[in-house]
């Protein structure tokens, strides 16, 4: 039973921790959101960094040896064109121009002869026609420059990146100082963007895996600080649950360990305070059973004593002095309250020391109940509403302490008439309740909570020399022990009811005791016989 | 407290002085002849000096005590025997019982409570009526008030005699421990099962075959018991 209950606390706790750990605010979460933030960030900045430093490196060096070699080819082929060439030799020109290393297309546009603008293209690429430059740069081109100091010549090389149909080119022109074509190239730049793509994409890929490499990491290091912790936290339930000498084993010097030795520490003083406070209940336990104990033999012999007087006072012959008759009467009463008290206190010490057993019977409850009420001739005070036939396992003593506790502490303080009513609970099985009501003022609210606490007394000015003030205490007990239990209440109607609830048999109790099992082994005997 | 009654004498074992003298000094105005002992040693004693109608027993004594002293008595007696024992609800009843015992008072005992056990136990060995009956082997004669099994005296305590003449009056029909306890013990209501157990228990040992599996007294589950003629 309680491995099942250890494996079920063990899943529960398991499943707490599992949601602990989706928490948005755990710290496991916490720290890997940390650790994936910092790795992002740093990976994020150094690739960006490399990617655009690498990017501008191609792309100059890439565009760099295109306009140089492009402006050679101007010098060298456009150059030897006459000033008006026609359109055959344009045509050549640029074909010759974009048949060098780089691979460009060529567009050479001048005036022919008569007047007419021509233009020759490589035919590298289909329809590299002026349209296909910007406007932007053909004016640039076209535009001349004063001539300075600073600015040797009137017009320049411009270059313009382009990106037509998602494939990025570079377009240049000039045109050549002294007259002649004005010339235009195309490069297509895709190699270096697949390139620079290719690049993206690795470290686009680094990036990740490092996030990942993070988040494992995080993981690790919340593993290792939460392990204690958790370890910690299974250590405190448990010593909350009572089993005060549970311990961690303390490992490294860290701020956990110290955090466990302080924990070991608590539960150690703890404990020890536990076990003090146990000694010292057990002691005074101890020291009430022995005495009550110590005073029942003198109490035997004052009793026995008492009767002797008490019927020297009855007697007709007035055997006692009148003068001395009043103290007689005194110690006749008193000493049968000594003794009740000490028999109450003895009943409270069995309990208290778990010594206390059923003696188990079948009985009759109706019949019970009216021997109860008749033995302590209550009998006009009682109203019975009881059906015979009702039978129930139990120990027929203990109901009767019950039950003259509780219709005793009604006729005290309540008054008569007292309703007792019996009844079976069909709903939740075989239970026995028997309700006492009656007809006084009831019970104040704030005594209610009291009524069965030891030596409580409702008032002060109740007279206290009724009842020793473990009565009811000593009937709950009673029940309690049957399994049962016994409630206060107001009644609507008014008066105080007590409900006294007792399964209707009692016998699983005892068997666990290993107790009063005896009626049942004869039982089986006689079964055998038959 | 009739005056043609013989007067009972007992015998009371009791180490506590004060007890003594005021059990001794409420059990004589009761009406009783009362011997005492203050040992289990004495009270064996004095037992075989005079022979006393029924004793009075406490269980704490020093030296042998009186589970001790009861057992040691019933080897040879068959007297009846009250113990005044120290609590109600404990094994010292159980055992007490089991020694042999005839009833039991619960100390602080109240003479006029303790007065009215003696009387009923010593009533028991009272007889009533003059016919006899039989089951198998077991011949119950109330005149005599004496029980025989295959022709051979059983030695039995008044408790047990009377227990088992209740049961003969009702062959075949089972008596709760309750009714028992009336019948027998005179107890009021309120009166110890365990008393009958313990005293079917000892009858069994006497008059069974086998005393485990009883064929005449037997057990009624959930009632009591019930005497049943052999077939």
């Amino acid at each position: 039973m309680t491995d099942t209950q250890g494996g079920l606390r063990g899943w529960t706790a398991g499943r707490k921790g599992n949601l602990s750990r989706l928490r948005f605010t755990s710290l496991r979460l916490r720290l890997v959101v940390v650790f994936g933030l910092v790795a992002l960030t740093a990976a994020v900045s150094a690739s960006g960094i490399a990617y655009w430093l690498n990017r501008e490196a191609v792309l100059t060096r890439a565009q760099d040896a295109v306009l140089r070699d492009f402006q050679q080819e101007m010098q060298n082929r456009a150059g030897a064109l006459p000033v008006h060439p026609s359109q055959d030799e344009l045509q050549h020109a640029a074909g010759q121009m974009a048949g060098s290393s780089q691979r460009f297309s060529v567009l050479l546009v001048a005036q022919d002869p008569s007047g007419k603008t021509v233009y020759g293209n490589s035919g590298g690429i289909n329809g590299f026609a002026l349209e296909d430059v910007p406007r932007s740069l053909r004016a640039a081109v076209n535009k001349q420059q004063k001539v300075t100091d600073a600015n040797k010549s009137p017009y320049h090389l411009y270059w313009q990146r382009v990106d037509e149909h998602g494939t990025p080119y570079l377009v240049a022109g000039t045109r050549l100082i002294g007259g002649g074509p004005t010339g235009y190239m195309a490069k297509s730049l895709e190699p270096e963007a697949k390139d620079l793509n290719s690049l993206a994409w690795s470290l686009g890929i680094a990036t990740g895996l490092a996030l990942i490499g993070s988040a494992l990491l995080a993981q690790a290091a919340a593993t290792t600080v939460l392990k204690p912790v958790q370890r910690l936290g299974v250590a405190a339930r448990s010593l909350g649950e009572g089993k005060l000498d549970t311990r961690l084993r303390v490992t490294g010097t860290d701020e956990l360990a110290d955090l466990s030795r302080t924990f070991n520490n608590a539960a150690e003083a703890l404990e020890k305070r536990v076990a003090d406070m146990a000694a010292r209940d057990d002691a005074s336990r101890r020291f009430v059973a022995d005495m009550s104990h110590e005073l029942r033999t003198p109490l035997t012999a004052i009793t026995a004593v008492t009767e002797v007087l008490e019927e020297e006072l009855e007697s007709e012959a007035g055997g006692i002095d009148p003068m001395v008759e009043p103290a007689v009467r005194l110690v006749v009463s008193e000493t049968r309250r000594l003794n009740d008290l000490v028999e109450n206190l003895m009943e409270v010490t069995r309990f208290d020391a778990g010594t206390a057993r059923l003696v188990l019977d079948y009985v009759d409850i109706a019949d019970q109940i009216t021997a109860c009420i008749d033995a302590r001739a209550w009998l006009d005070a009682v109203e019975l509403d009881a059906e015979r036939g009702t039978h129930a396992r139990l120990d027929p003593r203990r109901l009767d302490v019950i039950l003259a506790n509780l219709i005793g502490n009604a006729l005290k303080h309540g008054g008569s008439p007292v309703r007792v009513s019996v009844r079976m609970d069909d709903e939740e099985g075989a239970d026995l309740v028997i309700a006492v009501r009656d007809h006084g003022p009831g019970i104040p609210e704030d005594v209610l909570p009291h009524v069965f606490d030891r030596f409580y007394k409702a008032s002060a000015s109740r007279p206290r020399s009724e009842g020793s003030g473990l009565g009811l205490s000593i009937a709950l007990e009673n029940a309690h022990i049957h399994g049962g239990e016994i409630t206060a209440a107001n009644s609507p109607d008014g008066g105080a009811v007590f409900t006294l609830r007792l399964p209707r048999d009692a016998s699983q109790l005892t068997e666990e005791n290993g107790e009063g099992t005896k009626n049942d082994e004869i039982g089986n005997s006689g079964k055998e016989g038959s | 407290m009739g005056q043609n009654e013989p007067v009972p004498s007992l015998l009371l074992i009791e180490d506590d002085d004060a007890i003594r003298t005021a059990l001794e000094l409420s059990l004589t105005r009761q009406g009783h002849r009362v011997a005492t002992a203050a040992s289990g040693e004495d009270g064996l004693k004095l037992l075989r000096e005079q022979r006393p109608d029924l004793i009075v027993l406490d269980v704490m004594l020093p030296g042998i005590d009186g589970f001790e002293v009861c057992r040691r008595i019933r080897r040879t007696d068959q007297l009846p025997i009250i113990l005044l024992t120290a609590r109600n609800d404990d094994i010292d009843v159980v055992v007490g019982l089991e020694s042999g015992a005839d009833d039991y008072v619960v100390k602080p005992v109240q003479g006029r409570v303790l007065d009215a056990r003696i009387r009923a136990v010593l009533r028991r060995g009272e007889r009533e009526s003059s016919d006899s009956a039989a089951f198998g082997s077991l011949v119950i004669d109330r005149s005599a008030m004496t029980v025989t099994k295959n022709g051979e005296d059983l030695q039995l305590t008044p408790t047990e005699l009377r227990l088992l003449l209740e049961l003969s009056r009702r062959p075949g029909q089972a008596l709760s421990r309750q009714q028992l306890l009336r019948l027998v013990w005179e107890h009021d209501y309120l009166g110890d099962s365990r008393l009958v157990d313990a005293c079917v228990q000892r009858l069994r040992a006497k008059v069974e075959d086998v005393p485990s599996s009883p064929t005449l007294i037997r057990t009624v589950r959930g009632v009591g018991y019930r005497l049943d003629t052999p077939q």
